[in-house]
């Protein structure tokens, strides 16, 4: 029997090539992971004793053990490293970073909210995916890549979260957000800010479709839900999960208010003159947009459907350009009367 | 609707007659480099085939150019190299072919760059050529598909282009060789120093304005004679790491020095050959 | 790179002292930054735009008002919901129809003029009294490669390439990426893929090159490693044969140009369902990602210069596709001969391979024989019907196309081809490894070892997978033995 011998070759070969020559490949995982897990267990420890002092907030090294998932006595080993290494000093039972070790912390958070603005607006990963892959790759950067990737980004100043995100000495840009469920009943607000841990809450609230940039207000304030609406939907959530939707005062009068539409919702061939890029819209697709001329006050119309409805093709500045509809919602515009 | 064009015999289209010798692919030894930008679609591989004679296939579509292709033409008796670049709406996205673009006009250093636009569509392909006006003085804007203008019914000035824009509006159709002539004429001249170039510069916003001032000035001290501070000074505020990296090795001082070398050169040999 | 020079730079004490300026400048850049806006990117671009639009609304003048009317009438039908995919396919059946029925006389009377050139080569060999296997090697091998290559492959490229280069030139290309993007959209791809694969009907390893203008390095790869499930100008022989042999036979002789027409479009279809099939496995598994933003510009129609395109699709690409296999096949001919003519055991070589190979041709519904030319024609597609006629007919040198009737009795009659046969040498032939060229094409364009392996192991796994599974699913079904 020849051929049941070619046959076995054959798979083994194509099993063996996709183990190791896919980057994710078993292999290849497992020795990364083992040449980095100390390095990862104290920059993530970095950033959760920095969330600790923020909210000032004391943390015991057992908690720290606890909130990473280690054992008591993993836990307190960390914590010996990190102190020989001049990041934390104790003060009785609770933990507290050097300048050293906020230092270093902030360096974190910034290669990780990079990263994640990375994710989501450059390599187009869910934003539910976003933080684990975030995660994983913050630890492998050098500050001089996080620097240059920053400069690629175009110095974005938050994460797709709407997190602000460090500059390279570690200073923060000043947010003024307040919680949900500090906000009064009707008033308008812009949301600046999903929190997006827990992974749940933050998974809930995607779902309801809640997004960066969006305006609303509170409709109904129960003490099992809150009602929100943008105008056009209602969105419920449970308070504790209202509570990681941060939002601030509206500057203007909000984009709905104002006669403004996505441009995908624009009818066949109704004229309309662009208002903004929306916030959602970053990196290279909004630098794109804007080299094809579609900027503020520029007139477009869609001209050409397509056989499956997406794309449509669009008339701007005497030339056609084809647009999917998930680009096209990214485009506010004010639609003209007819002539 | 044009069937006349199309029995044409299409060597008759090409401008091989009296002073132009199509050199096709030998382009060992040149005297001068010339660029060609322009948009996707602006007929820009037309032009450089019309000019070299090199019978590069071009299709309709958006962005088939992907690397710079070289050819070269003789006229009044200088050698000239042409490179085509990838047709791009923009200088500042950073994908592929912008940057192959951006990189030749910069780094390259062509003697003049020809901007193709497309007479149909003036103020999109105006926002690529303002870029490329930022980066270098020696521009010459081809108004292609000037034939096809006309059938659409729009009339365009080119002399209010030229007043404008500061550098020469020449009015083409690659198709059938109108304006050819003049725009190498033109290419020369700007070359020679004959026309001198003023192109627009645009302000941007305040803010920004005050910030370039303020890094120009210090670009001057650092190299004099760099032809296009503004343009380096925006890139850094950009956080280009390209031209950051060419400032710190000296690339670009380079860059200035050897082509001031050149220009002298090149005008002591033409003057013992007796051209000018 | 950066570190070097700047080493070298600090033994120029010219340099030197400008260093310290430069790292001030680069500082005073990194403080001037923050001052400006958050969007100052986009303030930069409308204030060019705004430049643009005033510097033209003062050079250009409106006459009338009668502008892109056809432009919009063409658009509106080719891209129409109803009309627009079925004109795509029937301009797809329109070409292939055209290349065939319009090749078919030319190659007749090319193969006649090269076979009876060799006869008389083979003569005047043999008149000089040269040994036979000089003259089986130079005329039966290297030459009728040579000539086979050349009347199969010239006739169809040179009436393909120029009609293709008039739709490219139109600018339609870009109205079926239109059209096809949802498609592309669902699978995590990229609507200009299709402008490569358009490009692949010509030669895989230009559909490979030409997948720059996709920005996304994700969905660029993607193009590149499904390149491949576009059959190329050097597979339609294949292709051609079947249909005609297998399908074309079934219908009336007034019919059968247009059955075998119809069958390359539905194998180009299939192909098509793989590129996307496996464009969407891969943006799952090691590709992942979601589809990018994709922005396409769609180019107002140019009436083409035809005395050009016919000069560019002449010279530029049928002549240099038809160097290339030209090239390759010169030495598989060469090699075919050898292994014709070379006896083991009263056996050829090229019989013994067969043989060896039969088991695991068998199991996908193929046999030796078909493995064994698609071993040869590794370098270039072209040369598998040829090399398979010559073992089969044990004629130690590739054959003359004998008619189809001819071509029915050998296949079907002496050697056990089935309609399993025929539709898995039609999968195989469209999913198997790209020819060489088009390997080393993906290896420069990705700079990766990795890749190219990959674009391997896909489409090999793959051809063998499918055409496994239609074997063994047509023999439980009895259809087969």
């Amino acid at each position: 029997m020849e051929w049941v011998t070619f046959v076995e070759v054959l798979l083994v070969v194509f099993t063996v090539s996709v183990i190791f020559f896919s980057g994710r490949g078993v292999i290849v995982q497992m020795r990364r992971w083992r040449a980095t897990s100390e390095r990862q267990r104290i920059e993530d420890a970095l950033k959760l004793l920095l969330d600790y002092q923020w909210q000032q907030r004391p943390i015991s090294a057992r908690m720290l053990a606890a909130d990473l998932r280690l054992s008591d006595t993993a836990g307190l080993r960390l914590v010996n490293i990190m102190q020989r290494q001049g990041l934390l000093e104790t003060r009785g039972s609770d933990l507290q970073l050097t300048t050293e070790g906020q230092r270093a912390a902030l360096q974190m958070m910034r290669a990780h909210r990079l990263l994640e603005r990375y994710l989501a607006t450059e390599a187009r990963m869910p934003l539910t995916k976003v933080h684990r892959e975030a995660h994983r790759l913050e630890h492998t950067l050098s500050p001089a890549e996080v620097d240059r990737l920053e400069a690629d980004l175009g110095y974005p100043r938050r994460d797709p979260h709407g997190d602000p995100i460090p500059g390279p000495a570690g200073e923060m840009p000043s947010m003024q957000a307040s919680a949900l469920t500090a906000w009064e009943l009707n008033k308008p607000a812009k949301i600046v800010h999903l929190e997006d841990e827990p992974p749940l809450a933050y998974a809930q609230i995607l779902a309801e479709g809640l997004r960066l940039g969006q305006e609303i207000r509170i409709l109904e304030i129960t003490p099992q839900r809150y009602v929100l609406t943008d105008g056009d939907n209602e969105y419920r959530l449970a308070p504790a999960v209202a509570a990681n939707v941060f939002v601030e005062a509206l500057p203007e009068p909000s984009a709905a208010a104002n006669g403004l539409v996505p441009l995908k919702a624009l009818a066949h061939r109704q004229k309309a003159e662009i208002v903004a890029l929306d916030d959602a819209c970053q990196g290279f697709t909004r630098r794109r947009f804007l080299d094809l001329g579609l900027t503020p006050g520029t007139v477009i119309f869609p001209e050409l459907l397509n056989s499956f409805g997406d794309p449509r093709a669009y008339r701007v500045r005497g030339t056609l350009i084809a647009l999917r509809d998930e680009q096209a919602s990214q485009i506010w515009v004010r639609p003209l009367n007819a002539q | 609707m044009r069937s006349k064009k199309l029995n044409q015999n299409p060597c008759e289209s090409c401008p091989a007659n009296a002073q132009l010798a199509q050199m096709g692919l030998k382009i060992g030894s040149f005297d001068r480099v010339v660029a060609l930008a322009g948009n996707p679609n602006t007929g820009k591989s037309t032009v450089f085939n019309a000019l070299t004679g090199l019978k590069q296939h071009t299709g309709n579509w958006p962005g088939k150019t992907v690397t710079r292709a070289e050819g070269g033409y003789v006229f009044n008796n200088i050698r000239y190299k042409l490179v085509d670049l990838p047709g791009t709406y923009s200088l500042l996205s950073a994908s592929q072919d912008e940057e192959v673009a951006r990189n030749f006009i910069l780094f390259g250093q062509p003697d003049c760059t020809i901007v193709v636009t497309d007479a149909t569509a003036l103020e999109r392909n105006l926002n690529l050529a303002l870029q490329v006006m930022e980066i270098t003085d020696h521009v010459v804007i081809a108004v292609n598909l000037m034939d096809e203008a006309r059938r659409k019914g729009l009339e365009v000035d080119t002399r209010s282009l030229a007043r404008d824009l500061g550098v020469p509006a020449i009015p083409i159709s690659a198709r059938t060789g109108e304006g050819m002539q003049t725009l190498l004429m033109t290419v020369e001249q700007v070359i020679s120093g004959e026309i001198r170039t003023q192109p627009r510069r645009v302000q941007g916003p305040p803010e920004l304005q005050q910030a370039v001032e303020a890094l120009t000035s210090k670009l001057r001290q650092l190299i004099p004679e760099m032809p296009n501070p503004r343009w380096i000074a925006i890139r850094l505020l950009d956080g280009d790491h390209r031209v950051q990296e060419a400032l710190v090795s000296g690339e670009l001082l380079e860059l200035v020095q050897a082509q001031r070398g050149a220009d002298v050169r090149f005008s002591q040999k033409i003057a013992l050959q007796g051209h000018q | 790179m950066t570190e070097a020079s700047l080493t070298s730079a600090s033994d120029d004490s010219r340099h030197s002292t400008s260093r310290l300026t430069v790292k001030d400048l680069l500082s005073s850049a990194e403080a001037l930054r923050p001052t400006l806006g958050e969007h100052f990117r986009d303030e930069l671009v409308n204030s060019l735009y705004r430049e643009a639009e005033s510097i033209a609304r003062r050079a250009v003048r409106q006459k009338d008002d009668h502008h892109y009317d056809l432009d919009q009438k063409i658009d509106r039908l080719v891209t129409s919901p109803i009309f627009g995919l079925p004109l795509m396919l029937l301009l797809l059946a329109a070409v292939f129809w055209v290349t065939i029925v319009g090749a078919n006389i030319p190659s007749q009377m090319l193969a006649n003029a090269l076979f009876s050139l060799e006869e008389q080569g083979v003569a005047a060999f043999n008149w000089l009294g040269l040994p036979w296997w000089i003259t089986g090697f130079l005329w039966n091998g290297v030459f009728r490669g040579l000539a086979w290559v050349v009347s199969v492959m010239l006739p169809p490229m040179a009436i393909f390439f120029p009609i293709f280069t008039i739709l490219e030139d139109l600018g339609y290309l870009p109205r079926v990426a239109f059209n096809l993007d949802f498609l592309f959209k669902k699978a995590g791809a990229h609507g200009k893929q299709s402008l490569s694969m358009a490009m692949g009907f010509g030669c895989n390893a230009a559909g490979v090159i030409s997948t720059r203008v996709i920005d996304s390095p994700r969905e660029r790869l993607i193009a590149i490693l499904t390149n491949n499930f576009v059959p190329c100008n050097g597979r339609f022989p294949t292709l051609i044969m079947l249909a005609t042999v297998f399908v074309a036979a079934a219908f009336p002789p007034a019919l059968a140009s247009f059955a075998a027409a119809g069958s390359v479009v539905l194998v180009v279809m299939i192909g098509a369902f793989f590129t996307l099939a496996v464009s969407w496995a891969l943006s799952r598994t090691i590709l992942k990602g979601e589809a990018s933003a994709f922005t396409l510009e769609l180019p107002p129609y140019r009436v083409p210069n035809i005395g050009r395109i016919l000069y560019t699709s002449l010279i530029d690409r049928t002549f240099f596709v038809l160097m290339r296999a030209v090239m390759t096949a010169a030495p598989a001919g060469a090699v075919i001969w050898v292994l014709g003519n070379l006896s083991v055991n009263g056996m050829s070589l090229a019989a013994h391979i067969a043989n060896f190979l039969n088991p695991l041709g068998v199991l996908i519904g193929l046999d030796g024989v078909i493995l064994l030319a698609y071993i040869i024609a590794i370098p270039a597609n072209e040369i598998v019907v040829p090399t398979m006629l010559m073992v089969y007919m044990g004629a130690g040198m590739m054959t003359e196309s004998p008619d189809h009737n001819f071509l029915y009795h050998l296949l079907v009659g002496q050697h056990g081809w089935t309609l399993l046969t025929a539709v898995n040498l039609m999968l195989f032939s469209l999913l198997h490894n790209p020819c060489a060229t088009t390997i080393l094409t993906i290896y420069k364009e990705t700079n990766s070892k990795k890749w190219a392996i990959m674009s391997v192991v896909i489409t090999l796994g793959l051809a063998f997978l499918i055409t496994f599974l239609t074997a063994s699913l047509a023999r439980l079904a009895g259809w087969v033995s």
